[in-house]
Formats: C-alpha cells, structure tokens, sequence
C-alpha cells in the first residue's frame, strides 16, 4: 500500500470541500479522479503534496505521515498546474534543474530527454523562449516530462490532457501505461476527460463535493456508468 | 472616442487588483507621493538658491540655462529605463471597428501621461516666470516655457520611440549615465563645459526668441516618427518590444556551493529576467550616490558616524532592503512546484543568505570610492556591511515568513504596487533604527570608534551565528510556508 488517506477534511469557512473518511491506494495502480469542478480532486491532490494544510486528518505515504517527513519527495513527482513551473527559465534549464534535484547529471538529463523527442514535437527544446513565453499546451507537456524524468514511484497529474494536442494525448496515454508496466509506477489521476480516465487507468474514483461516491475497478460498462452519473 | 479611452484606462487604474491592498500602504505611499511632490515644488522655487549655493560665483540665470541641458539628458536616460510603453492597453480595441489614426492617436495621448513629465513643470516654471521675466520680459519667458516643455516632449517621444525598435538595453543607460558623470567631472576641472553650451542655447533664445520653435520643430517631428512606426506596425506581438532568442546561462561561480548554489543562481536568474527585479537592481547602483546627501564634511571632521550611519546601512545593505522586503513573493508564481519538489528548505533559505551575502559585499566594494571623501568612511562602511549581512538579514527573512501577498513578478514596475504591505514599510525601522540604538550611547560619550567597533562586533558575531539564525528561520518557514502558498495562490 503506497498511499493511505485517514479521516481527512478540508473545510474553508463553513464550506467542507474534502471529506474522506478512508482511502487506500496500493503500489502499482493507475488511479483516475473524476468529479464536476468543485469536486475536491485539486485540493486532494495538494494536500497530498503537503501544500495544504488539511482541518483534519492525514494522508500516510509509504505509511509516513507526508506533513512530518520529506521523504516522499524522493519518489514523488507531480505536476498541478504552471504554478510549478519556474517560468523564467528555458526549458532545457528547467529539467537541468529538476535534474539535479534527484542527482541527474546535465549528460543524463540530455540522454533522457533525447526518447522524449517525439512527444515535444520538435516544439519545446532549443527554441530559445523562456517557459513563460510557450503556449499552455507546450507548458503543460514541459510540466509532465519533467515529473516523468524524475523516474517516480508515485506521480500525481492534476488534468494533463487538458490543452494537449490530440497526438500528444494518445502519446501520454501510451507512456503512462508503459511507464506503469516496466516500473512499477503508481499514478494518480485527474481529469474531466472520461474516454481518457476509462483508457489508462485501472481504477475510478468519483467526487462530489469532497466525499467519494464511487469508488470501482474499471470492466467495460464503466464507462456507460459514468456517462449516466454526469448526465443526470 | 479618444474619451472613451481614456476613461477605460481610468478604470484600468482604479480598479486593477494591485490597488486593493491594504488602506495603510495606500495611505504610505500617499505621504511618498506627496512628498515628492512638494521637493519638486521646494526645488523649483527655490531654484535661484539653489543655484547660488550650487554655483556661487556665477551669473544665476547662467547656471539656470546651464543644468537644462544636463537635466533632460538625464531624463531621457531614466525615461529609458523606467517609463512603460502603453501598448498592451490597447490589444483590445485592435479587431473592433476603431480606425488606426485612433488608436495610434490614443497610444501618443497615453504616453504623456508620465511622472516624467510633470516634473519639468514644477522645476523649471517657477524660476522662468519668477527670475527669467524680470530679466528679459514675457515673450522671453514664453519661448522658454515652450522651448522647455518642446524638450520634454521629443525626449518623451524619443524615449519610447527608441524602446518600440528594442534598440535600448540597460547597459546602454549605464553607459549614459556615465558620459553624463565623467562630463560633469571635466566640467569640474573646467576641461569641457556642457554647461557653456547649454548656456549659448539658451542665451540666443533670449536674444532670437522665435529660435526656440526650432525644439518644438524637432518634438513635433520625432512626434510623426513615431506616429509613423506606429501605423506601420501595430500588430500585438510587434508593438511590445522585440524578442531576442533567449539562452540558457551555467553561473559557474555559484557551483562550488552545491545545492545552495544551484538554488542561488535559479534566483540570480529571476533578477535578472524580470523588469520589476531589474529595475529594484538598477534604483539600488543609483543609491550609491546617497552617501553624498548623509556624508558632509562638518559631519566627517566630528567624527559624527550616527548621523552618517543611517545612509551607510541604507546604501550598503540596499540589496537586501530592496530585494528582502518582497522576500518569498519573487517566488509566488511557482511557489507550489518549490515545496513540492525535492528541495531542502534548509538549503532553500541557505541560498538567499548566499545572495544577499554576495550582493551586499558587491554593492560595499563599490561604494568604497567614498574613501576619497575620507578614509573614515571605509571604517563606517565596513561596520555597516557587518551589520548588513550579519544581522539585517536575519531581520529581512525572519519577516519574510509573515509575507503572504503574491507578487506576479511578469507584470511591469512603475506604479505596481502588488503584494506591498504595511510589512514592507515597517521593515526600515528595527532594520535602520538597531545600529543607530547600539552606537548612540558611545558618540554622545565621545567614543565614535569604539562606538563602531561594538556595532561592528554585534554583526560579526551575528554572522558567526548564522548556522543558528538559519535553523531558526528554517524552523519558522516549516510551520508559515502552509499559509504564505495560500496567499501566492491567490
């Protein structure tokens, strides 16, 4: 079991936006969130990163409670959002940095990104702009690289085929299911998407308004399922 | 149509998110305001003594026409750096049905609305209708209001003509500011004199007073230049200034210090890339002449050091003052991506005592041409730096933990308020008012040396203790950082 969630609350105000009384994610599962906006998947996510403070409750990494040890972060990666991105460097500096992070050499950081080149598109590496200056869809794809290169056992990606590309969504889908095969990667999923949540992960769980209303294993009708809840 | 504009950008103003902060920084920044406002007044009207003080063996109205030139020089360098071009105001007008003459129209309306150019006003105006009439008469003083204001509008157009061709770069204004410092040198030692030249103009407007239509001519002409380039290119991603290809920089000085260093130079990067940064970099080289303000003789032969001591803090340690007071927002923007990734905050906040380490040392050195004014100096400015890096900037970063206004660095500088707080005005005194409270006692008993010495001492062993301080403020961060990505994420 990687991840364990334990009587976890989030409120602002008067208003409860996450409310699990009981979660666990094993090793190896592809996990997809699915939920209207407001449904808590963002805020669930953040304070698995230990961004925000929850009201109540803890999230158990690896059986380590993430607020009181860093040690997750050395198998860890995530992309939320450009909010973590350092939008003032060029991208090649951006991965030499996240790089060096995990003790990557410059050499090492150039060799991985070399088996990237098809999903950048000849877009992102060399073009001489800082990541602010790159559209939102080749931000997102230098976001998600650079949390891939990190080689994680856990990856947390908040809406990575939201501004993607067609190419490049059936791209990520494939390298998420190789990288699960191979590695052994446990990934957690947003997404509003649900042909692509149906596609790569093995694992649906539905939020409204913080609390799990579903929570199943994908077979065929899952899709038909969710297409029934969100059109009611 | 031009109303309507207008009164767009007046809402702009008035209603852009960076204004709603806090009513007690508005309030401060009124009383800055202000208080420019009335020095300018001050200056002007007191020009003709200022003018006798300055040059005492001098025709008054000569020195009058002599800093003209000198002043708009250094206007339009200053122009360079910090007067904004009004571009991306109109992005949305371009695809409505709003003629081109219009919007270009708008954009030249626009420009002139610059603290630029009201200062030439309170200036120069008192001392033309005051001094300048009573020597030559009406239509004399007319032609040199004009002749004046003709100036500040071609330097106004100039100015944003030369950043529209982003043939402007700040070395360029460095370089200025010191042909106009080395001119002013020779003109010290009476090798060339600017002001001579400046006078000549001058005095054969007041000879040939239709003469001084000849700078209106050339304003109205750099008017059309621009108006010109304008028509020709107003496309969205021309008119804001063009891009150069961007590289990616190794600081190799930095590696020696591992992790801390690689975080060093990833913020080294934000200084340097960002306007709003860069210009805070630029105001503090300007602060090195601060010390001529603080430094007179009389205070020097006393041996006054706390009376000196204040501009010796303020300029030596400006690098910290200026970047400390924003400490964290710099970072708002990518602020979640910083804690979740695999950064030792330990490291985190070694790395910003390692910069302002380095910039305060840098800023220090030069300002040691002080020495030449007196040796003296190098003491108080040594005991300022102890003090600068030793303890202000555990001040800075202790403080930095209770800054929770995001700052969108990418937004431009000149009157951006954003993420200023009651905090950052707060910050002068227990920073400026702690060496001044150590060192009083010793200059009242007459013991200025030893007064320095003990200030020095405190520093030096704040310094030693910095492994401490940066577990203490480390400590501190873990248990604020929740709430200070709260505020960035708003």
């Amino acid at each position: 079991m990687i991840l364990e969630v334990q009587n976890l609350t989030k409120v602002y105000g008067d208003k409860t936006v996450v409310s699990i009384p009981h979660l666990n994610i094993q090793a190896g599962e592809t996990v997809g969130l699915v939920g209207n906006n407001g449904a808590g998947k963002t805020t669930l996510f953040r304070i698995l990163l230990d961004l925000i403070r929850p009201s109540a409750g803890l999230i158990k990494s690896k059986g380590v409670h993430v607020m009181e040890s860093d040690t997750w972060k050395n198998y860890t990666a995530s992309y939320l959002d450009e909010g973590f991105l350092i939008d003032y460097l060029t991208p090649e500096e951006y991965f030499v940095f996240i790089g060096s992070l995990h003790d990557l050499s410059t050499a090492q950081v150039e060799e991985y990104l070399v088996q990237y080149a098809e999903f950048f598109n000849d877009e992102i590496l060399r073009r001489g702009k800082y990541i602010r200056d790159f559209s939102k869809g080749n931000q997102n794809k230098i976001g998600i690289a650079a949390a891939l290169m990190q080689n994680p056992e856990l990856l947390v990606l908040d809406e990575p085929f939201a501004n993607l590309d067609p190419t490049t969504q059936i791209r990520l889908k494939s390298l998420i299911k190789s990288l699960k095969g191979n590695n052994k990667m446990t990934t957690l999923i947003s997404s509003h998407d649900l042909n692509h949540v149906t596609d790569v992960c093995d694992r649906i769980i539905l939020l409204e308004k913080g609390i799990i209303i579903k929570d199943f294993l994908k077979d065929e009708n899952t899709r038909r399922e969710l297409e029934a809840y969100f059109s009611e | 149509m031009l109303v309507t504009f207008l009164s767009h950008q007046r809402k702009a103003f008035w209603r852009s998110r960076n204004r709603s902060g806090s009513l007690a920084a508005q309030i401060v920044l009124g009383f800055f305001m202000l208080y420019f406002l009335v020095v300018a007044l001050g200056v002007g009207f007191g020009m003709s003594h200022v003018l006798l003080q300055t040059f005492p063996d001098q025709d008054i109205i000569k020195s009058f026409n002599g800093i003209i030139l000198y002043y708009f020089a250094f206007d339009f360098l200053m122009r360079l750096q910090l007067q904004d071009l009004p571009t991306l105001s109109v992005i949305p007008y371009l695809h409505l049905k709003i003629p081109r003459q219009k919007i270009i129209g708008f954009l030249n309306v626009k420009a002139l609305f610059s603290a630029f150019n009201l200062w030439p006003f309170f200036l120069f105006l008192p001392f033309c209708l005051t001094n300048i009439e009573s020597v030559y008469g009406i239509l004399v003083t007319l032609m040199y209001i004009i002749s004046v204001l003709s100036i500040m509008i071609f330097n106004n157009y100039l100015a944003l003509y030369v950043k529209r061709r982003s043939i402007s770069n700040v070395w360029y204004t460095v370089i200025g500011l010191a042909i106009i410092a080395s001119c002013a040198a020779l003109e010290y030692y009476k090798l060339i004199s600017i002001m001579n030249f400046s006078d000549v103009i001058f005095r054969t407007i007041a000879t040939h007073p239709y003469l001084g239509f000849v700078f209106s001519i050339l304003a109205f002409g750099i008017f059309k230049l621009n108006s010109a380039y304008l028509r020709k290119n107003l496309y969205a991603e021309e008119l804001s200034s063009a891009d150069e290809k961007k590289a990616s920089t190794d600081y190799a000085f930095l590696n020696r210090f591992g992790r801390v260093g690689e975080l060093a130079a990833l913020e080294l990067k934000l200084i340097l890339r960002h306007k709003r940064s860069r210009t805070a970099l630029f105001m503090g080289f300007l602060f090195l002449f601060y010390g001529f303000i603080f430094y007179k003789q009389p205070a020097i032969a006393k041996n006054a050091f706390g009376q000196m001591m204040f501009g010796a803090i303020f300029m030596t340690g400006i690098s910290i003052i200026i970047y400390g007071q924003f400490m964290f927002a710099w970072q708002s923007t990518h602020f979640d991506g910083l804690l979740s990734n695999r950064i030792n905050f330990k490291d985190f906040i070694k790395a910003k005592f390692l910069l302002f380490t380095i910039g305060c040392t840098m800023i220090t050195l030069l300002a040691s041409f002080y020495g030449f004014l007196s040796p003296k100096l190098l003491l108080l400015h040594l005991t300022a730096y102890l003090y600068n890096i030793g303890f202000g900037t555990v001040v800075v970063m202790y403080l930095a933990n209770y800054n929770y206004k995001r700052l969108d660095i990418n937004k431009s500088t000149t009157f951006n308020y954003q993420g200023t707080g009651a905090n950052q005005w707060l910050l002068m005194f227990p920073y400026a008012l702690t060496p001044i409270l150590i060192y009083l006692p010793f200059g009242l008993l007459g013991l200025p040396y030893l007064g320095l010495i003990i200030v020095s001492a405190f520093g030096l062993i704040m310094l030693l203790m910095r492994g401490y301080w940066v577990n203490y403020i480390t400590r501190k961060f873990e248990q604020q950082r929740y709430k200070i990505a709260e505020g960035f994420r708003e």
